[in-house]
């Protein structure tokens, strides 16, 4: 209050300032400039002043965002596990334990460690072929064969057949179930952390030693054809001229990789050609990409196996005598055709290897058939590195933990227990070698692994009770065996406890950064009294200083004494020194404080919306029904508002609260009904954003979807344009054609995709893939290039007509114009909220392109909720509470849920990225996925501000303060959730669930906040600055 | 949510309804809550077992329980007295023939109101749980059943005392009146099936779990929750949102 502040409280003279200031307020209202002299001056002056105060505002979110990324790294390097890569290589001439046998070591061409029994390999990567696609279909009752199933029968056909040239296991995967990850499985025999698990659209080089390097410093010769990926990760060690790697992200692609290596790989196993290489490595991939574009239950995926069968066939044909066949899947998939987690789907793959040689045996007659399910007999992935060394002739990788698989050493007629004895007694050696090395590099004592050790000690006794050289019998042989293969199994259990090994201090300090910048937003959002926009200045150049003076420190601290480690250390510094930093500017304002707990209902309710939902992800099923929940509360919210409408005393007011608080209830169930279950929710949730709960394809009626919202959703968005005539302007332009044009324009995108997916019109393919990335690139265009320049150039949506009577509608700004006439400004009343209001049409549009059919109608509607809560906080006066931007953190939560995601690594659409383009680009893949999985919260985020400005008159003071103080409102609420999800995700770092619920979430909070906090940077605050310009050009500046 | 005392409102002075004034009513108001709670844990078992059959059986019971309540302590609606009028020491007028007003003034208005919330708010209550969440292709006897528990604890006692009057009807709804054990009643419902909805996520494996258990087993505590906290310490309050 400036009449408070500077006049002195007696009565009279504060009424007739009062009076002088209305009476001048309005004669500056009435003409739409001041028509003082310096008027021009005086506006140039305020433009200037808000001009600064908005970058400055921009710089203290910037802030924020930087304490932000401060505490997440800091606790994401301490909690996303990380294990000690050893840089030891296993070398051919050092074997680890002294030789068993009369036997010369060193020697790779007879075999390095143990003799091998292989000259050459294929090795054949199925992506993604699980097992139970490869053994025949038992019908359980009644139940049909599904599209997957018996489609790929050769390898089980061979396996009972031939049970000595072929045998056929389940191959279990080490979540996450990614391909980058799998193949560092596959090659190392280590176990997966869960950090690279994101690594996957640009992959790193693997480091330590590995199946792969082996082979080459053998001077093999490596042929590679197929997924990228191996030259992400062996960078140069395949022939050049012989390796053809295909682009493995275009997952609509079913054919082009495939194609490729079958191409390849063919000639190459012609006798004239076969000296040109040792090992070939195939990696097909197109069983993978039908999953993930149809689901497994498809004609598609039939057809993939099918191409499959014949393929191996093929090979089985040309084969000859000394080269291994093995065919495999590194993952399986779930019922939609996607991995990523472990569920079982996911982690049973298929694992067959075949030679013309009668080299395999079973252990037991019943063993000649293949298991038919994968829960029997399973091998660990990390198996097949021993395996494949041992019988290539290569040392065991030095980190190797896995154990030589029992059929491909127990010899043809499965008694020789000998051969697997020694075989697994090398491996268990290497294992023992590698875990000595890693507890001394790690500090360990022997304690952590008593019990493997003294099960190494009697295995290693029973086998020096044999005594060198000497004959043992069966049993003997097969104790032994036992034995040391007990010693691995304890070894594996303990390193998968060991390595979940989470550095505490990073983690408890990273908490401790995003606690305190929380604290620093909740004063800053809902504990100060006045404008934000004057307050700023004070606290950013407070903290900010703060924060260079702590990193002068920390980093100085870490000169003093360098064995303090740097970043960590520079790390809590700053964020300390910001801390102290801005309380001495709160201090500095200390007159301006209020205490930020809740004085209204409203305040109450939001508070409670925030905290329930952030307690409730300590527990994992509040975690998977989060869903639920947010609609739970956000019907709550609406019963709410209508309750609180039907106590307003405006009857205009309270019929439309109602209406509009019902609408919103309604439209919340409505969108509630499109939904995409995480495992963990089945048996009492259906899905329904794709065709059926085995598919990622839309249904026909689906696509009648997007056609729907773009021809009703315009004329809703113009009704709430209508209600203050703001009809008018760029809006005619921009929501009355090119709005309806872009989403028509999307809608067709998705049918032509749908075509092109069911080949609609055959031969066609790939007219209509051009046609329909054009489509999506000009939808683009028009929301963001179009859309945006309409948004900067606009003028306030006003309309000025001269009448003849006086109007009687009380959203005109009527001006007497001497006689008769009058002027009416049409659209005057919501001049602020009309004209920002577009940039959330523009955005809009270009997230609803990106949303496959269902979640384009979810889109839709929580655009049409986003108006309706504009017209909710209207009409009840709330505006300034905290319950509306807290609200809109929970609507884009909820609608992250219906545009067919969970807070899961398996729900990430990443096909979004060849939406408008054909191959990866950087940076516009990465983006257009993130505008696919965070478009309903960027899309909330970019209507915080209308919150404050709807329907607020055109020279309200403080407006700009009032959307910094809504924007911190929204922040505040998603970095509740990101302190809850990573404490929690912390605290429950023991938990069987951790990977599966807790860890997930954590990173989808920690995500969304970063992106929700550069969406109200660049896209909110920025929009304000243009709105608010614009609007202030015409009707001159009030002091913002 | 704060509740001040009851300030001066320019228009209609709702004021908080009182029990009838004599001993019949001052002891079956205590009695009625142990009593439907009773009846709810007795039917616990049933109920969880089978949801739709026990439940069904069950509304009879409440609905007599329910009947016999408003009955005998409240009063009917366009009766309530304001309290000011009453001094201390006045006399009370002499009823007319004492079994004939019981049924006119009483017993119709206590049916009336059965039928009323069975009928009209039974709808709008399940139609609302659905909005929340209800099952909505599924379950359709349950969620049912679930709203005309819902409505026979929280509405019939309010239409006995409130009637079908639009605008107090709008009070009520908008939370407007002074709470007393009526109105405390509904709002208890109200609130304790909303919490009921809490459990039902974990995974507890429970029997119990399974819809609408937990929701009515809310309302069936918050209802005797809210009478009681209605009938005296937040007696005469407001629910002020502001």
């Amino acid at each position: 209050m400036d009449s408070g502040e500077s006049l002195p409280s007696y009565e009279g003279i504060a009424a007739a300032f009062a009076k002088a200031k209305a009476k001048k307020e309005k004669d500056e209202a009435q003409g739409l400039k001041s028509t003082t002299a310096d008027a021009a001056k005086a506006n140039k002056q305020a433009e200037v002043h808000f001009k600064a105060s908005h970058s400055i505002l921009v710089a203290f979110f910037t802030w924020i965002l930087f304490l932000h990324i401060l505490g997440i790294y800091l606790f994401t390097s301490g909690f996303l596990l990380t294990r000690l890569v050893l840089e030891h290589k296993s070398e051919c001439s050092v074997q680890p334990i002294d030789t068993a046998r009369p036997y010369t070591v060193g020697s790779s061409e007879a075999g390095c460690w143990h003799p091998k029994t292989f000259e050459k390999a294929i090795v054949i990567l199925v992506d993604a072929l699980r097992y139970d696609f490869t053994t025949p279909f038992r019908p359980d009752g009644s139940e049909q064969p599904h599209h997957f199933h018996n489609a790929i029968p050769i390898l089980y056909d061979t396996a009972v057949d031939h049970p000595n040239n072929a045998f056929l296991l389940p191959f279990i995967a080490d979540p996450p179930t990614t391909t980058l990850q799998r193949l560092k499985g596959l090659t190392t025999g280590t176990l997966p952390t869960f950090i690279d698990a994101g690594s996957n659209f640009a992959g790193t080089a693997i480091d330590e030693d590995n199946l792969v390097a082996q082979l080459r410093n053998a001077s093999k010769k490596l042929v590679h054809l197929g997924d990228d990926t191996w030259h992400a990760l062996f960078p140069g060690y395949f022939e050049p001229n012989l390796t053809h790697a295909y682009d493995s992200f275009n997952v609509w692609d079913l054919h082009t990789v495939d194609n490729g290596v079958t191409e390849h790989i063919f000639p190459l196993m012609q006798p004239t050609n076969t000296s040109k290489w040792d090992v070939i490595f195939g990696h097909y991939l197109g069983v993978d990409h039908a999953g993930h574009r149809y689901g497994p239950d498809h004609p598609a995926m039939t057809a993939k196996l099918n191409q499959m069968n014949d393929i191996i066939r093929d090979m089985i044909d040309q084969l000859d005598d000394t080269t291994l066949l093995v065919v495999m899947g590194d993952h399986g998939m779930d019922a939609k055709g996607d991995h990523g987690g472990e569920s079982d789907d996911e982690i049973q793959a298929a694992l067959w290897m075949y030679s013309k040689q009668k080299r395999f045996g079973r252990s037991l007659p019943a063993y000649r058939t293949p298991p038919a399910t994968a829960k029997e007999r399973p091998v660990a992935q990390i198996d097949l590195v021993p395996t494949l060394s041992l019988l290539l002739g290569m040392p065991i990788p030095f980190n190797n933990l896995g154990k030589p698989i029992e059929e491909a050493f127990i010899g043809a007629k499965g008694e020789d227990y000998e051969n697997l004895a020694i075989a697994n007694r090398l491996t268990a050696a290497q294992i023992h070698r590698y875990q000595h090395e890693y507890a001394l590099a790690r500090g360990l004592d022997d304690s952590t692994r008593s019990l493997p050790l003294a099960l190494w000690k009697s295995a290693n006794d029973a086998w020096e009770a044999l005594g060198k050289n000497e004959k043992g019998n069966r049993d003997q042989f097969k104790s032994i065996y036992s034995s040391f293969s007990a010693y691995q199994r304890e070894t594996l259990s303990t390193c998968r406890a060991l390595w979940a090994r989470f550095d505490v201090p990073r983690m408890l300090n990273g908490v401790t950064i995003l606690a305190f910048t929380l604290m620093i937003l909740a004063f800053y959002a809902r504990g100060l009294e006045g404008d934000r926009s004057e307050l700023t200045p004070i606290l950013l150049t407070r903290g900010g200083i703060g924060t260079i003076l702590g990193a002068a420190v920390g980093l100085g601290s870490t000169f003093a004494i360098p064995s303090l480690p740097w970043e960590h250390i520079t790390i809590v510094a700053s964020a300390v020194g910001s801390v102290l930093g801005v309380s001495t500017g709160f201090w500095y304002i200390r007159r301006r404080l209020t205490s930020p707990l809740p004085t209204s209902i409203w305040g109450w309710v939001s508070v409670i919306f925030t905290i329930a939902l952030s307690a409730g992800f300590a527990a994992n099923s509040f975690t998977i029904w989060e869903d639920e929940i947010l609609l739970h509360f956000l019907s709550t919210f609406g019963v709410l508002t209508a309750v609180s409408s039907l106590r307003q005393t405006n009857v205009t007011d309270r019929v439309l609260g109602c209406y509009h608080s019902v609408l919103f209830i309604l439209l919340t169930r409505v969108a509630s009904l499109s939904r995409l279950c995480r495992e963990e929710q089945m048996p009492y949730c259906r899905s329904t954003y794709y065709a059926s709960d085995t598919s990622s394809t839309s249904s026909p009626w689906q696509l009648a979807i997007p056609y729907a919202v773009a021809l009703l959703l315009p004329i809703f968005i113009k009704a709430y344009y209508d209600g203050t005539l703001s009809y008018q302007g760029s809006a005619i332009m921009w929501l009355g054609f090119a709005l309806r044009f872009g989403l028509l324009l999307s809608a067709a995108y998705w049918t032509l995709d749908a075509a092109d997916d069911g080949d609609w019109w055959p031969g066609k393919g790939e007219m209509i893939k051009t046609t329909k990335i054009i489509i999506a690139q000009i939808t683009l265009a028009i929301a963001l290039a179009f859309g945006y320049s309409t948004f900067s150039w606009s003028k306030p949506l006003l309309n000025i007509v001269t009448n003849t009577k006086r109007s009687e509608k009380p959203s005109d700004q009527i001006v007497a114009d001497g006689g008769n006439s009058s002027i009416t400004i049409l659209g005057y009343s919501n001049v602020h909220g009309s004209r920002y209001g577009l940039l959330i049409t523009i955005w809009f549009l270009a997230i609803s392109l990106v949303q496959k059919p269902m979640g384009f109608g979810a889109i839709g509607i929580a655009t049409w909720q986003v108006f309706s809560l504009f017209e909710i906080m209207d009409t009840n006066k709330i505006s300034d509470t905290s319950i509306g931007p807290v609200v809109l953190g929970l609507l884009g939560s909820f609608h992250f849920f219906k545009t067919g995601h969970q807070a899961t690594l398996s729900t990430i659409q990443w096909e979004t990225a060849f939406i408008p383009l054909r191959t990866i680009k950087y940076p516009w893949s990465p983006l257009l996925v993130a505008l696919n999985t965070f478009g309903a919260q960027i899309l909330c985020a970019v209507a915080v501000p209308t919150l404050v400005m709807w329907k607020q008159p055109p020279k309200k003071k403080g407006l700009l303060g009032d959307v910094a103080k809504a924007i911190a409102t929204h922040l505040l609420f998603y970095a509740v959730i990101n302190l809850a999800t990573t404490m929690w995700a912390g605290h429950l770092r023991r938990h069987l669930m951790l990977y599966r619920i807790f860890c997930p979430r954590f990173l989808t909070g920690a995500l969304v906040m970063l992106v929700i906090d550069v969406v109200c940077i660049l896209v909110a605050l920025m929009g304000a600055r243009t709105s608010l310009l614009s609007v202030a050009e015409v009707f001159g500046w009030a002091k913002f | 949510m704060s509740i001040t005392n009851l300030a001066a409102k320019p228009r209609p002075p709702a004021t908080a309804i009182d029990i009838l004034n004599n001993d019949t009513a001052r002891l079956y108001t205590h009695i009625h809550p142990i009593l439907v709670l009773s009846l709810y844990a007795f039917q616990f078992r049933s109920i969880v077992a089978d949801p739709v059959p026990a439940l069904t059986s069950t509304l009879i019971p409440l609905s007599i329980l329910q009947v016999a309540y408003v009955a005998l302590c409240l009063p009917p609606t366009g009766t309530a007295v304001p309290t000011e009028k009453k001094k201390p020491g006045e006399k009370k007028k002499q009823a007319p023939g004492k079994l004939e007003s019981g049924v006119n003034g009483k017993i119709i208005p206590a049916f009336l109101s059965l039928v009323l919330s069975a009928l009209a708010a039974t709808p709008l209550v399940t139609v609302t749980l659905i909005l929340f969440g209800a099952p909505i292709s599924t379950h359709h006897a349950h969620t049912v059943l679930c709203g005309a528990h819902l409505s026979l604890l929280a509405i019939l006692p309010l239409v006995f005392v409130h009637g079908v009057d639009g605008q107090t009807w709008r009070e009520t709804v908008a939370l407007l009146l002074p709470i007393d054990e009526v109105y405390g009643g509904m709002i208890g419902t109200f609130l304790g099936a909303w919490l009921g909805a809490v459990p039902i996520p974990l995974d507890w494996d429970r029997e119990w779990q399974k819809w609408p258990v937990t929701i009515v087993t809310g309302a069936y505590i918050g209802y005797v929750v809210g009478k009681l906290m209605g009938g005296t310490l937040l007696k005469g309050r407001k629910i002020m949102f502001d």
